[in-house]
């Protein structure tokens, strides 16, 4: 075993400051649907919902920058090699002790599910809900200008909310997976230090 | 193998951190909201508004010999006679107002008057032979019936717009109360104050407060509070600061111009409307982007004028013309509610009165449809008849989200010919006059026979609405609507249609796919997690 440092100063800001931005806007968001939420008062739950949707396309921006730059962006692609071996995994196996089926590797440190997930949730939620949310903002603007219908913005903030629920399900999936580490806080502890024991052999020796 | 070594944050990096983290912070700050200043005097200050406008006025009235009479007493048209001699062109320019003809033509269709057949919610019509008793706000002597010379330039009333004293009083058929002394009166004329404008629209509908719901008396010595622009508290304002003129022409009526149809000009020389808050306000009033937005959709009235009839002067809201003429021994009678208000009197029927009044919401496009008593009417199938029906919608470019007060009535009607009627009411005993022999069939068949109408000989009462814009009494901008007020469910816009209403709307199942969604993931979870933990292999 080794211990080595999986996720870059970086990685982890930036995971963790998008994990700060979403749980805020999804607090915000509900809050303004009326969903019985009464945490920061309307007008200021529409406020921050804005500036931090703003704020979380920098960070997106300032995140392909450094996915692109570091070639860290081929953890994402979605592969089918033991994609079947993971699914089984926890179907069955994770009860049974079985070990894990695919070895963390500093060039591949997410399993196909984890790839596929982070994939989704990259190129599918995300932008959905960034462009539904731009059309909802810019809505007066664009509404006229473009002839849209009166029931188009209803049709958007249809998109905008099941977005937002599939982000609380994913959520939800998401922290209960990091429990499924060594022990309960194996995962998360390596989120928030970066560094995680990996099998010898995973190491990957860049020079 | 050797340990790798943790590499070094680049300098570049730990700066673009800094920037990230410094981005982050910003919505906190941002949101903060300003913390509430202790409410302030408005901008305006009465004095200094109120000696430039006296400053504006070129001429010494009291210096004329022609305005020093002496003037018989109600003489007005002496005093006119006098007045045109310098204002040649002034009668002429009242004369071709509504202020003069009681009438409008609109949309090609004539009528839309008092002295023509408007039907009005409160007292019906006046041209079934209570002309006289009503034109006491009419701007001109001697307005008894048909019979009254409109095209008589010294019938024009001069003073009732221009008396600065407050002493010009006005009789029945307009004209001029014996006790004022109308030298005096003359030698200090000026421009219109508030109470010029006031002593007939603040009392329409036939007492204070009676009629508009966000006019009434009360404005003259209103607290801050009840009318940021006309209380001297506040910036001290008079109607013509806003309802500017041209030709003695005023600007405003709502029979024909809204208060705000997209800020157009409405006379030479303007390039916004003076009769819309853009025009002092801007169209961007607000600190935040997203609260001047709702200027596309919503009048500002809707927030600023949380609710009417603010002062201490309550405003009519419902009037039953068919439950008039109950009898005590034969006489007429009064009876007050707990509130000391009127809840019925004879001559009127029973009534509701009440201060502190939410609007109700509307799309308008500053088009009102107002009805005749020409007009052919279908009573719908709810049996109340919208008498001036706001027209917009969503769609509309012109059309906002505008605060009305609905005021609710019964009305006299012929069923047969399927039009409301023009009863004769303010006459003595013996007269024919419902408010003298109470008897409804006598007072229509009069009425309309002066106002030269077709009567079936029969009448019913049917139930009518009417719109009021409400637009004066603006509030404190404390006391704004809360945004929740209307974006929540049932909130203060919940009968308005045509649009999806964040926080009021909730597409139908929407809601429920949701939580079953995140219900499915938590069970799902739940039942992995139970079995994972209970095999004790986390």
């Amino acid at each position: 075993m080794r211990r080595v440092v999986l996720y870059e100063g970086f990685e982890r800001f930036w995971h963790w400051a998008q994990a700060l931005l979403i749980l805020t806007m999804m607090l915000t968001g509900f809050e303004v649907r009326g969903l019985g939420l009464h945490l920061f008062g309307f007008q200021r739950a529409v406020a921050l919902h804005n500036i931090l949707a703003v704020t979380l396309l920098v960070l997106i921006v300032f995140a392909i920058f450094w996915h692109v730059t570091t070639g860290e962006w081929r953890q994402y692609i979605p592969t089918r090699k033991f994609l079947r071996e993971m699914i089984a995994f926890y179907v069955t196996g994770i009860f049974k002790g079985a070990p894990h089926p695919v070895r963390k590797h500093r060039m591949a440190k997410l399993n196909p599910l984890q790839r596929l997930a982070y994939f989704g949730f990259k190129v599918l939620i995300i932008p959905v809900q960034v462009t539904s949310g731009a059309l909802y903002y810019y809505y007066p603007n664009l509404q006229h200008a473009l002839g849209w219908p009166p029931a188009s913005l209803w049709v958007i903030a249809v998109v905008h909310v099941l977005g937002a629920f599939g982000l609380v399900a994913f959520l939800i999936g998401h922290v209960y997976l990091t429990t499924t580490g060594h022990t309960p806080l194996t995962n998360i502890k390596a989120m928030l230090t970066g560094w995680e024991e990996l099998e010898d052999d995973a190491y990957f020796d860049e020079t | 193998m050797p340990h790798p070594p943790r590499r070094p944050s680049p300098p570049l990096l730990r700066r673009v951190l800094q920037t990230l983290l410094g981005l982050l912070a910003l919505p906190l700050a941002l949101a903060q909201e300003p913390a509430a200043a202790p409410p302030t005097a408005g901008h305006g200050s009465y004095t200094i508004v109120h000696v430039a406008k006296s400053r504006r006025q070129t001429a010494d009235h009291s210096k004329f010999q022609v305005l020093k009479g002496p003037f018989k007493d109600s003489d007005g048209p002496a005093v006119t006679r006098a007045c045109l001699t310098c204002h040649m062109k002034a009668a002429e320019q009242v004369m071709a107002t509504s202020h003069w003809t009681w009438n409008i033509a609109k949309d090609g269709k004539d009528g839309f008057g008092k002295s023509t057949l408007l039907v009005n919610n409160y007292c019906i019509s006046i041209i079934g032979g209570n002309t006289e008793s009503c034109a006491r706000c009419h701007a001109g002597y001697g307005f008894k019936d048909k019979s009254f010379d409109l095209t008589k330039p010294e019938n024009v009333d001069c003073l009732v717009c221009h008396d600065t004293t407050g002493d010009y009083e006005k009789e029945k058929a307009g004209w001029p109360n014996p006790g004022v002394s109308l030298a005096e009166v003359a030698q200090k004329v000026g421009a219109p104050t508030l109470k010029n404008c006031g002593v007939c629209h603040f009392f329409g509908g036939g007492g204070d407060a009676t009629k508009h719901g966000d006019l009434d008396d009360t404005i003259l010595k209103a607290p801050r509070a009840e009318d940021v622009h006309m209380s001297r508290q506040g910036a001290g304002m008079d109607c013509i600061d806003c309802h500017a003129s041209d030709a003695h022409k005023v600007g405003g009526p709502n029979y024909v111009i809204p208060a705000d149809r997209r800020e157009q000009a409405k006379f030479a020389g303007e390039s916004v409307s003076r009769m819309s808050c853009a025009a002092c306000h801007s169209d961007a009033p607000h600190k935040s982007y997203i609260l001047n937005r709702h200027y596309q959709k919503v009048a500002c009235q809707t927030c600023h004028i949380p609710t009417y009839a603010r002062g201490t002067l309550p405003t009519n809201t419902f009037w039953d013309w068919a439950s008039a003429g109950r009898l005590k021994n034969g006489r007429g009678y009064k009876e007050e509610d707990a509130n000391g208000y009127e809840k019925y009197n004879s001559i009127h029927g029973e009534m509701i009165w009440a201060r502190n009044v939410r609007p109700s919401y509307v799309w308008y496009n500053g088009t009102l449809k107002f009805t005749r008593l020409t007009d052919r009417i279908t009573v719908p199938a709810d049996g109340r008849v919208i008498l001036n029906p706001a027209e917009g919608s969503y769609t509309d470019p012109n059309a906002k989200i505008w605060p009305f007060k609905f005021h609710e009535a019964t009305q006299p009607f012929d069923p047969i010919l399927q039009r409301f009627v023009a009863p004769y009411t303010a006459g003595p005993k013996g007269s024919g006059a419902y408010w003298g022999d109470w008897d409804w069939d006598v007072a229509i068949r009069m009425g309309m026979e002066t106002a030269g109408l077709p009567y079936s000989g029969q009448h019913s009462f049917v139930k009518t609405t009417m719109l009021w814009p409400v637009t004066h009494m603006v509030a404190p901008k404390e006391q704004a609507l809360a945004c929740t007020e209307c974006h929540k469910r049932n909130g203060l816009l919940a009968q308005v249609p045509g649009f999806y209403l964040l926080g009021r709307d909730h597409g139908t199942g929407v809601d429920l796919l949701g939580f079953g969604v995140i219900l499915l993931t938590l069970l799902g979870v739940g039942i992995h997690g139970f079995i994972r933990f209970s095999h004790g292999r986390p």
